[in-house]
């Protein structure tokens, strides 16, 4: 008998958990389904964390903060070969690369192309940073998962969305710090 | 010699001028272009679409019936202002809908075409001509059936949304990053002071387009690499009704628009 009781409560509560954690509505999806099957399913599936953004307007109230951090470093990995500056040629033509990473758009600091300033500026960035150890991680775990360090900005978590491979972000950490790097060694398109 | 020099001057300083246009309030820059147009080709793009909307406009369907003898929601007929009241509730089909949507229902209830028959490139010209009766007007866009309350509550979320491979969404840069730049556009503030529902329908100078809001939408869509929602479909319906009620007040300066 009071198993019987028990038993509803118990198979409801995983799903109140779910909903309490889903940004649109089960009603809202199928409004937005009519939308067609690519843009219907980035809603359906769209991750905890961008449901978390988006349902706080991007500024997470403090208490969801250290979990959230905690749960953003935990999905940052590493080369199979543990080296973290790669080959910068390669990581500027990711840069620079419309289609691919796109870093131009929003940060200045590209010789190749005229930046933007949604981001901050990274002129020079190697040169005014050095190549340390902590320098090295700090940019490779920034452009793997920006959310690590800067919670639901709007800069795109290259690694943990997939967008990037390890390797091919280690290559444009390169592009950013190595000394050589043209990065670093040629003017940045507009630099006054 | 000094050719060559001069030459070299020239490109520098047209470089520079290119540079500085970066600078330039894009809506002064397109109202430049703009001028410049009426006094070389002495008629603007927007001008001759609008003729060809009015003539669609006119054209008798399958039932013998042009579009004069469909409701815009002002009276059967009534264009002034109309468009200005869009997106809305309607009785008849018991949808909301906007221009586009509300020209596809005439086209296909009131005249007669099959769905499939309806080519995009009308529904925008007869967008612009509709449009043009809404010079001047304000924004005029009420929540007063649940299903406009419904998408109204539905488009805030979605411009809210952070969602794709890229965790973008319009607030992302529409709120966040107003007059910055990624690219050579600053983000406009469409829900503020640049009241960006009243640019749309637009024609598009830097690359020849004839847009109406929804275009505009997807485009947006698509610069982010985010899949993109189809024409007439609810999702477009639920952003556009919430930035228009957004925009309500905000006078249509001229529609259809000249935008870069």
């Amino acid at each position: 008998m009071k198993v019987k009781k028990l038993l509803p409560i118990l198979l409801a509560t995983p799903l109140v958990v779910a909903l309490a954690q889903s940004y649109f509505a089960p009603s809202e999806l199928e409004l937005i389904k009519t939308g067609g099957k690519a843009y219907a399913e980035v809603f359906l599936n769209q991750r905890q964390d961008q449901a978390l953004c988006s349902l706080y307007h991007n500024r997470l109230p403090a208490d969801l903060l250290p979990k959230f951090l905690e749960e953003q470093r935990a999905l940052i990995k590493y080369p199979a070969d543990g080296k973290l500056m790669g080959d910068w040629r390669k990581g500027g033509a990711i840069f620079n690369n419309l289609q691919k990473a796109n870093c131009f758009s929003c940060h200045f600091g590209s010789p190749v192309h005229l930046g933007g300033d949604v981001g901050p500026s990274l002129e020079k960035y190697g040169l005014k940073r050095g190549q340390s150890e902590a320098v090295q991680r700090y940019t490779y775990e920034v452009v793997y998962n920006a959310w690590a360090y800067f919670p639901c900005t709007v800069m795109y978590r290259f690694g943990a969305q997939g967008l990037l491979t390890p390797e091919e972000i280690a290559d444009v950490v390169a592009y950013l710090l190595d000394p050589e790097s043209e990065f670093n060694t040629k003017p940045a398109v507009g630099s006054k | 010699m000094s050719l060559g020099v001069g030459w070299k001057v020239a490109v520098l300083f047209l470089l520079a001028l290119a540079l500085a246009q970066g600078e330039v309030d894009p809506r002064e820059e397109a109202k430049r272009q703009k001028q410049l147009l009426l006094e070389t080709a002495g008629i603007l793009p927007t001008e001759l679409i609008v003729e060809q909307g009015k003539e669609l406009f006119n054209r008798k369907g399958p039932k013998g019936k042009t579009m004069a003898e469909c409701d815009f929601g002002l009276g059967k007929g009534v264009l002034d202002g109309a468009a200005a009241r869009l997106p809305r509730y309607f009785l008849d089909t018991g949808r909301v809908e906007d221009l586009d949507s509300r020209i596809l229902t005439c086209m296909t209830r009131v005249q007669g075409y099959k769905p499939e028959q309806i080519k995009r490139q009308e529904v925008v010209a007869i967008a612009f001509y509709v449009a043009s009766f809404s010079t001047g007007k304000p924004i005029q866009v009420r929540l007063l059936f649940p299903q406009e309350r419904e998408l109204y509550a539905l488009g805030e979320k979605l411009f809210y949304a952070r969602s794709g491979a890229r965790d973008l969404g319009c607030a992302t840069c529409h709120i966040s990053f107003v007059g910055r730049r990624a690219g050579v556009l600053p983000y406009a503030d469409v829900l503020g002071k640049d009241q960006s529902w009243t640019h749309w329908p637009a024609y598009r100078y830097s690359n020849d387009q004839t847009w109406t809001m929804q275009d505009r939408i997807r485009a947006c869509y698509g610069n982010i690499g985010h899949p993109q929602p189809a024409h007439y479909s609810l999702p477009i319906l639920a952003l556009e009704l919430f930035m228009a009620y957004q925009n309500n007040g905000a006078v249509v300066e001229e529609w259809p628009a000249f935008v870069r």
